[in-house]
């Protein structure tokens, strides 16, 4: 039976397929950190941690309480053709891939399904979408929530996505409907308001 | 995920009081009213269902809906008789694959991907038929008595992991039915179903479209994992091309009918039409959704299956498939020019292929369309005319 992908999957997103030796790292509070391969710069509050085990190539994942209560996920710099998120468990071939050329409604969508197909789950409903700016470029913000495999529990998501120079920028922040989210979501927003864009163009090295 | 759960494999797990049950044949069946479980273990094994079934009622999973619900019910009743359905309690599950099951307690669990795939009321009742007799007949309590089986069902007992789904999976290991069992189930099904009037050819009907799915998905799939899959499946049931045809055979001994209930089961799910198909788009199984979406239309393509094609094609997003798309949406909006998300999508596709005044043209018609919009803002920010 498919036991194993199924119990695998619905953890994908919270971050339970981690390897076991990930590391984590505490933040410096009212700091700027570099993030995400060097391409963001975010200035966190109190609290945040920062893992080794990354959701991808171009990703970074953060929580405050642990994953299930709270993450925050930064990608930077996709590539045309490549995905959000690197599944180990031979999910990848179907996972939506980037286009430079995709609107921003399409960049909710390749997260939508990304993430529909990494949880196993079709109780995902994105519920705002609206224009945004990430660091100083045009793009999208987005709010959903959704439901994992068994969990019982509805979990809220919100995030700014842009394409700046045919690269994907997606910042993303879940937490659990109850109690959660709208205790952070406040300060998340304002996290993402302050965040700066670097293009790889100029950076030297990931 | 290339998922493509076994359908009907999960079956009944209806343990009965004991093996000497068939002497007795004034013995309440599990689906009269009024049965109750007699020995330890059965006794065990509600309780542990009971239990699952209050996670159930609790699941983001399930389908409130509560005309669809009764829609369901409804077809299961007429099939197997309003005297014996009241022992089967239906939750239907959000869940895009091809799948059904039924507990000992008499929890039945429907996915919702059994109601998009499934094209008239006939079929459906096929489905839930099926099930039902497995439960009818006792079949679980024939296959708990593999030693083997009764091992994996302790473990089962003592330790779930995953939740409820992950349950019902191992139950469909536990309580696997062998081929006599399944034909059984098939043959007692169509008995059922012909005795209530719907058309006898709906089961191999379903058959043929879960074989053709099947085939369609193993050639898509170049790491062979279905085939892996396909292979496990074949291996505990009869072989879907024999099973198509022998319950085509055994439909040409029953009285015809033309009573497939299509209209009916077409107005039951409409309200979750858009739904269904749009979660099935979504797994981004390009082969599989083709191929559903043909046989949905069976060459009678209406706007909205129009629309869900131009969507897989979009999705997909290869430069040919962006102009296929186009032609799709341009072809649903022909058949319904006041199709919403025809009239969205293609203005979106115009302005990712640079076709820009045309595509804020849509875009701003979309908008009068569908006033409400949750995507308003963004959709106008985008309809707006450049500053000269």
């Amino acid at each position: 039976m498919r036991l194993v992908p199924l119990a695998i999957s619905l953890l994908a997103l919270v971050g339970a397929s981690m390897p076991s030796f990930a590391e984590w790292k505490v933040l410096v509070a009212d700091e700027g950190v570099n993030v995400a391969g060097k391409y963001i710069v975010a200035t966190p509050k109190a609290g945040w941690n920062s893992s080794s085990a990354r959701p991808s190539d171009y990703g970074e994942r953060w929580t405050r309480d642990g994953l299930a209560l709270n993450e925050l996920t930064f990608f930077a710099a996709i590539p045309d053709g490549g995905t959000l998120y690197h599944a180990s468990d031979g999910t990848n071939q179907t996972l939506p891939k980037f286009r430079s050329t995709m609107q921003p409604t399409e960049i909710v969508e390749l997260f939508e399904n990304s993430n529909r197909i990494l949880l196993n789950s079709s109780v995902f409903s994105v519920e705002a979408i609206e224009p945004a700016k990430l660091g100083a470029h045009d793009g999208v913000r987005f709010a959903y929530s959704y439901a994992a495999q068994d969990e019982g529990l509805t979990r809220k998501g919100e995030g700014v996505a842009a394409i700046v120079e045919g690269k994907l920028y997606l910042v993303n922040f879940i937490a659990p409907e109850i109690h959660y989210f709208d205790r952070d979501i406040d300060e998340v927003r304002q996290l993402f308001a302050t965040l700066q864009l670097r293009s790889p163009k100029t950076s030297k090295s990931r | 995920m290339k998922h493509f759960i076994h359908a009907f494999a999960l079956a009944t797990c209806a343990l009965a009081s004991s093996a000497s049950l068939a002497a007795q044949p004034l013995e309440l069946l599990p689906t009269s009213a009024g049965y109750q479980p007699k020995d330890e273990i059965e006794k065990g094994l509600w309780l542990e269902m009971d239990e699952a079934e209050q996670q159930m009622r609790a699941s983001k999973f399930l389908i409130e809906d509560s005309e669809l619900n009764a829609y369901v019910k409804g077809v299961l009743c007429r099939a197997v008789g309003t005297d014996k359905c009241g022992a089967a309690r239906i939750y239907l599950m959000r869940t895009p694959q091809f799948n059904a099951a039924m507990a000992p307690n008499g929890m039945m669990l429907v996915w919702s991907g059994l109601l998009l795939r499934a094209r008239n009321e006939a079929e459906l009742a096929a489905v839930l038929g099926h099930e039902f007799v497995h439960f009818e007949q006792q079949h679980s309590l024939k296959s708990f008595h593999d030693i083997k089986a009764k091992s994996n069902a302790m473990t089962w007992l003592g330790f779930v992991p995953g939740g409820m789904l992950a349950q019902i999976g191992l139950m469909g290991s536990v309580f696997r039915f062998n081929r006599e069992m399944e034909k059984q189930a098939d043959m007692a099904a169509l008995d059922y179903l012909s005795a209530s009037g719907y058309d006898p050819t709906a089961p191999s009907k379903i058959w043929e479209q879960l074989l053709g799915e099947m085939e369609v998905q193993a050639k898509a799939n170049k790491s062979g994992v279905v085939a892996q899959e396909a292979s496990d499946f074949f291996s505990s049931h009869p072989n879907t091309r024999d099973r198509m045809e022998y319950l085509r055979a055994a439909a040409q001994r029953k009285a015809p009918s033309s009573d497939d209930g299509a209209g009916r089961y077409r107005a039951a799910i409409a309200r979750w039409w858009p739904r269904l198909i749009d979660d099935q788009v979504k797994l981004n199984d390009f082969a599989t959704t083709e191929f559903l979406l043909e046989g949905l239309a069976r060459g009678d393509w209406t706007a909205d299956l129009l629309y869900a094609r131009g969507e897989l094609y979009r999705t997909r997003g290869r430069d040919s498939d962006l102009q296929m798309a186009e032609g799709l949406y341009r072809q649903s909006l022909a058949k319904d020019p006041a199709l919403a998300a025809s009239t969205r999508n293609l203005g979106m596709l115009l302005l990712r292929q640079g076709k820009s005044a045309e595509g804020r043209k849509l875009l701003r018609r979309y908008l009068d369309i569908y006033p409400a919009a949750s995507d308003r803002l963004l959709i106008e920010s985008l309809a707006r005319e450049p500053q000269k």
